[in-house]
């Protein structure tokens, strides 16, 4: 394989389950490529991703103060009446003393959904408006660390796990966070788990390519 | 023009570039940061690994939710609470408990133990293709084994009345800890070793 300058390697991608060798080719609005090792999707291509990305990490953000500032669920067993937001899950956890649990679900299912959101806002209002090279490149490369370990989607299925475990036994009513939270994991999985940080990359250097030429 | 071999190109495991691969101290040419090396990164697949089964071992022992119902204080292991929800007749919340917090934590050891074996010995050199979907199929439901650990946070906080009241046990710490370190570990193993031992 012969190439001008190592830059030239850009127009080159590895398959990321199966890193097969292939090479990047335009492809139509809207429509994605797969790798011809495994089948998965390479990369897809969409000019509205920035706007896109944008406002979903807003909406998402609203969503996940919403969800944050009402109660998840509520119970009444024997009169009594009982409900749980997420930071009253994490603080429980502190005060019967596990410190570690209550520390590792404190990042999983709050600090890092919250950043890879704000994250996701900078880097996005950065690209739209052609500014700050360098601190995208930043924020990206820190983005890569923590989306392997967000786990709000995972926290969902366990709030409707445990309240199936308590029919027969309470009365539930599920709160205004709940479906705060549903709306925030659709849009953390089509925003966040769908796309890959590459392709934000692709657009990173096409926007800022084509500043420097001009 | 330079001349580049293909089989030496690597792809950059945080912004996915694909990098030339010049030695023992790679730095990706986009995001600047180092590439793992592939010799370190088996130990420390193993050693996470094995980190995590020993953690798994009083995750099963030790109860995990430790229920007080006017005065009397009963403890449940993760097995004990999945055969109890069995005898209620809570088949699918029995099936999920025992999926995400048995079935899957032990699957991910398995798989993680045949891979990181067969990096080193010839074994089922032809299933290339197998292991990658085995080792992206770890890395994509492995997280999910957290849910017990959540199920049991979600009780503890909701059920805490004068009469009734549930507290998690050491179990979660233990199992925690064991989820966390085979993340770490799957994380840790690089597929490139996949690629060059077939």
């Amino acid at each position: 394989m012969k190439l001008e300058n190592e830059d030239a390697l850009d127009n080159y991608i590895i398959c990321h389950q199966c890193l097969t060798l292939h090479e990047e080719i335009a492809i139509a609005d809207g429509s994605h490529a797969c790798c011809t090792g495994c089948g998965g999707v390479l990369y897809r291509y969409n000019t509205q991703r920035i706007d896109h990305g944008l406002a979903l990490s807003i909406t998402g953000l609203i969503f996940f103060a919403l969800a944050n500032f009402f109660p998840l669920v509520q119970i009444e067993v024997l009169g009594t009446e009982q409900f749980i937001t997420i930071s009253k899950t994490i603080f429980t956890l502190f005060e019967s003393g596990f410190y570690l649990v209550g520390l590792i679900c404190a990042f999983l299912i709050f600090i890092f959904p919250l950043m890879i959101f704000l994250i996701n806002l900078c880097v996005f209002a950065l690209l739209k408006a052609q500014k700050g090279k360098k601190i995208t490149k930043e924020l990206l490369v820190l983005l890569a660390y923590i989306t392997p370990w967000s786990m709000t989607d995972i926290f969902l299925v366990s709030i409707l796990v445990a309240l199936v475990k308590l029919i027969g036994y309470a009365q539930i009513h599920i709160g205004v966070a709940f479906w705060a939270l549903l709306v925030f994991v659709l849009i953390d999985v089509y925003l966040v788990k769908r796309i890959q940080i590459f392709e934000i990359w692709m657009l990173h250097k096409r926007i800022f390519a084509h500043k420097d030429e001009v | 023009m330079i001349e580049v071999d293909e089989s030496t190109l690597i792809r950059c495991a945080i912004c996915g570039a694909v990098n030339m691969d010049k030695g023992k101290k790679n730095i990706c040419r986009r995001c600047h940061s180092s590439i793992k090396d592939k010799h370190f990164s088996t130990q420390k697949s193993w050693a996470y690994l094995i980190t995590g089964m020993i953690a798994y071992i009083p995750a099963n022992m030790y109860p995990i939710l430790i229920s007080t119902q006017f005065g009397q204080t009963e403890g449940s292991t993760i097995l004990g609470g999945v055969i109890f929800l069995w005898e209620h007749g809570s088949y699918p919340i029995a099936m999920v408990i025992f999926f995400a917090s048995i079935i899957i934590p032990v699957l991910k050891f398995l798989i993680l133990i045949y891979l990181l074996i067969s990096v080193k010995y010839p074994l089922g050199k032809d299933k290339k293709v197998t292991k990658h979907k085995l080792y992206y199929m770890t890395e994509v439901i492995g997280p999910w084994s957290m849910i017990d650990v959540f199920v049991v946070a979600v009780l503890s906080a909701l059920i805490h009345l004068s009469m009734v009241s549930i507290v998690a046990g050491t179990a979660v710490t233990a199992f925690a800890i064991s989820v966390f370190f085979t993340l770490l570990s799957a994380h840790a193993f690089d597929a490139r070793l996949i690629k060059e031992n077939c």
